[in-house]
């Protein structure tokens, strides 16, 4: 029973670390980014290839920093020149790139299957309330708990978080205050695809990696941001954890229902309130 | 489109309806020749399987162009018509000629409810949704093993004949050709007198502004409801041509990444035109085919394409060939 909710707390973990960046983006720039799986996916592979020769510490600084340079190039090239226009119109483009960045993937790494060992720092089991439970696993879940309390502290105490707060609610209106919002902008979309990177090397021992694990995890990035509620931090957090508690305990007990019942509570919502969606209109 | 559907009065006239039949009809006679000229059974097939995404693309196209709201799911429309085909020859006793309509009425009868529900939203959101539901269905018919056969997808025996005639001509390239052409122009010659019809004329009010269609006193749920149920018959349509050629349906059908393609193909053909999607299919597996030789990097070719038809050609390739071509006619004229 434990491990169960544990590996829902894994899942869940990983699962918010990838989404916050898309609620991070979303909050922002009103745009479903597409891309962000590939994004991921990235991230996995070149913490990978980094990792085969400098350790596995090594590739997920070197993903990191790979991503949040990669991020910052989409907001300036991608999302800034498309603002004034249909959200639709992003949302095509950042599908485009989502196929360049497998196809990417593909022709540098193969499409085969990679498998990624765990790290030997954090090898092996460890008792955790008399559980044996695999230290690697255990410190997943550390990470997001870090990075929520990490991303809260910037958002509330950091000036910079002041002003992604003040331009997620009304971005007009905080640049008229004197704030460059196109900096906040390339400086969150540069944390989001970071955060992205960074849990897609953290993914990679658990999961194994492959070009199209992008777009396969991307479908759940978007749950968590429609049922976290469009752009909300601590809903993002709460929503992870409860679609991997749903994902683990439904894989137990109700196999043939457990994959579904995500996406009936996402309809559920999208059609109870689709108001942050409506392209455009709300402002 | 929109605005010429909001300021003019006048009936559609009969003629342009007799040019277009006419059209309909060289086409199709081009479509059962063709067969003759290529023999070769591996560009015979190919195509015919071009074509069948040429109808979900179509459908998919049809709801971009007849209300503006891009699915990001329609590939649930396409494996309901197969898998329905598959599952009724497989569990019911039902002749072949009663499945087929009831394959097709399937996936409309679905999107009709559905579409009460989801069409009030637009935008975005309307792409999530249907994103959601085809994932729905797409895990529903990957857990359930027992009936339709799970990840392993399902393999089904034609009966012998249908119609009064052999089944076999479903499954020999160059008659399966004729007939998934035959049946795409069909498809889009009624999209084109639908357009065309006051039915028509009312969608794109719709599409152009909900709120003014309901104050003038249109209902406006109903034809949205009504256009998604359409939209998705035809995609079924294209379903049931699948099971019927392949005589074997998987999941791979019903998987997000499918409706994608088949949103990618509409947007590069050119959405806004009637046939714009169905060139967009042949383009794109085309480019898919003889790029896949060439290079292995036809997935990345298709990505920026499609980045470049959104933001530099949003009329698409019909689109960009019908301006050039109007422009060029006026200015010999001038």
């Amino acid at each position: 029973m434990l491990m169960h909710i544990l590996n829902g707390f894994v899942y869940g973990g990983l699962l918010y670390i990838l989404s916050v960046g898309l609620v991070l983006i979303f909050g922002l720039r009103r745009v479903v980014n597409f891309a962000h799986g590939g994004l991921f996916m990235i991230g996995a592979y070149v913490g990978y290839a980094v990792a085969m020769h400098a350790g596995f510490f090594t590739g997920l600084a070197a993903a990191i920093a790979a991503l949040a340079i990669l991020g910052i190039l989409l907001d300036i090239g991608v999302f800034r020149p498309l603002q004034r226009h249909d959200p639709l119109l992003t949302v095509l483009v950042t599908f485009g790139i989502l196929l360049i960045l497998e196809d990417l993937v593909r022709s540098v790494w193969g499409k085969d299957y990679v498998s990624v060992q765990v790290p030997q720092l954090l090898a092996g089991n460890v008792d955790f309330l008399g559980l044996q439970y695999p230290v690697y696993r255990l410190a997943v879940i550390a990470l997001a708990l870090i990075t929520m309390g990490g991303l809260t502290l910037w958002l509330k105490r950091s000036a910079i978080g002041l002003h992604v707060r003040a331009s997620s609610v009304d971005a007009v209106t905080t640049a008229m205050q004197g704030v460059n919002t196109d900096r906040v902008s390339a400086t969150v979309v540069g944390i989001g695809a970071a955060l992205a990177g960074m849990s897609g090397v953290v993914a990679g021992p658990l999961l194994t990696l492959s070009p199209s694990m992008g777009s396969y995890i991307l479908v759940d990035c978007f749950i968590v941001v429609v049922v976290g509620g469009l752009g909300s931090f601590t809903g993002a957090f709460l929503a992870a954890m409860a679609i991997g508690q749903i994902h683990n305990f439904g894989i137990v007990y109700l196999p043939w229902a457990a994959s579904s019942i995500p996406f009936l509570i996402m309809i559920g919502v999208l059609i109870w309130r689709p108001q942050g969606f409506a392209g455009g209109a709300s402002s | 489109m929109s605005a010429q559907a909001a300021t003019s009065l006048p009936a559609p006239a009969a003629r342009p309806a007799m040019v277009g039949a006419g059209i309909a009809l060289a086409a199709a006679v081009v479509g059962i020749v063709i067969p003759f000229v290529f023999t070769s059974p591996v560009t015979l097939s190919l195509a015919t399987q071009g074509l069948m995404n040429a109808i979900l693309a179509t459908s998919v196209g049809f709801l971009i162009r007849q209300l503006g709201f891009v699915s990001f799911g329609h590939a649930t429309f396409f494996g309901m018509g197969a898998y329905a085909t598959g599952l009724m020859l497989k569990h019911t006793g039902l002749p072949l000629e009663v499945i087929m309509p009831l394959a097709v009425l399937l996936p409309a009868a679905f999107a009709f409810v559905v579409g009460l529900v989801v069409v009030r939203v637009s935008g975005v959101a309307f792409s999530m949704l249907t994103l959601a539901i085809a994932q729905v269905f797409y895990e529903i018919v990957v857990k359930w093993r027992d009936f339709a056969g799970g990840d392993d997808g399902l393999s089904v025996n034609l009966p012998t004949r249908v119609f009064g005639l052999p089944t076999t001509l479903f499954q020999e390239p160059g008659d399966m050709f004729r007939i998934v052409w035959v049946t795409l122009v069909v498809i889009l010659f009624l999209l084109f007198l639908l357009a065309r019809s006051r039915f028509g004329r009312l969608c794109f009010a719709i599409k152009d502004n909900e709120e003014r269609a309901r104050f003038i006193g249109y209902r406006t749920l109903l034809p949205r409801a009504i256009v998604f149920a359409i939209s998705a018959a035809i995609g079924g349509t294209g379903g049931v041509l699948f099971l019927l050629y392949n005589g074997f349906v998987s999941p791979d059908v019903l998987h997000w990444t499918m409706s994608g393609s088949a949103l990618i193909m509409a947007i590069i053909g050119g959405a806004e035109f009637l046939i714009g999607p169905a060139i967009g299919a042949v383009v794109f597996l085309a480019a898919k085919d003889k790029l896949g030789d060439v290079t292995e990097h036809w997935q990345a070719i298709i990505g920026i394409t499609l980045i470049l038809v959104t933001v530099k050609w949003p009329h698409g390739l019909v689109g960009s060939v019908w301006h050039w071509t109007t422009r060029r006619g006026r200015g010999g004229r001038a």
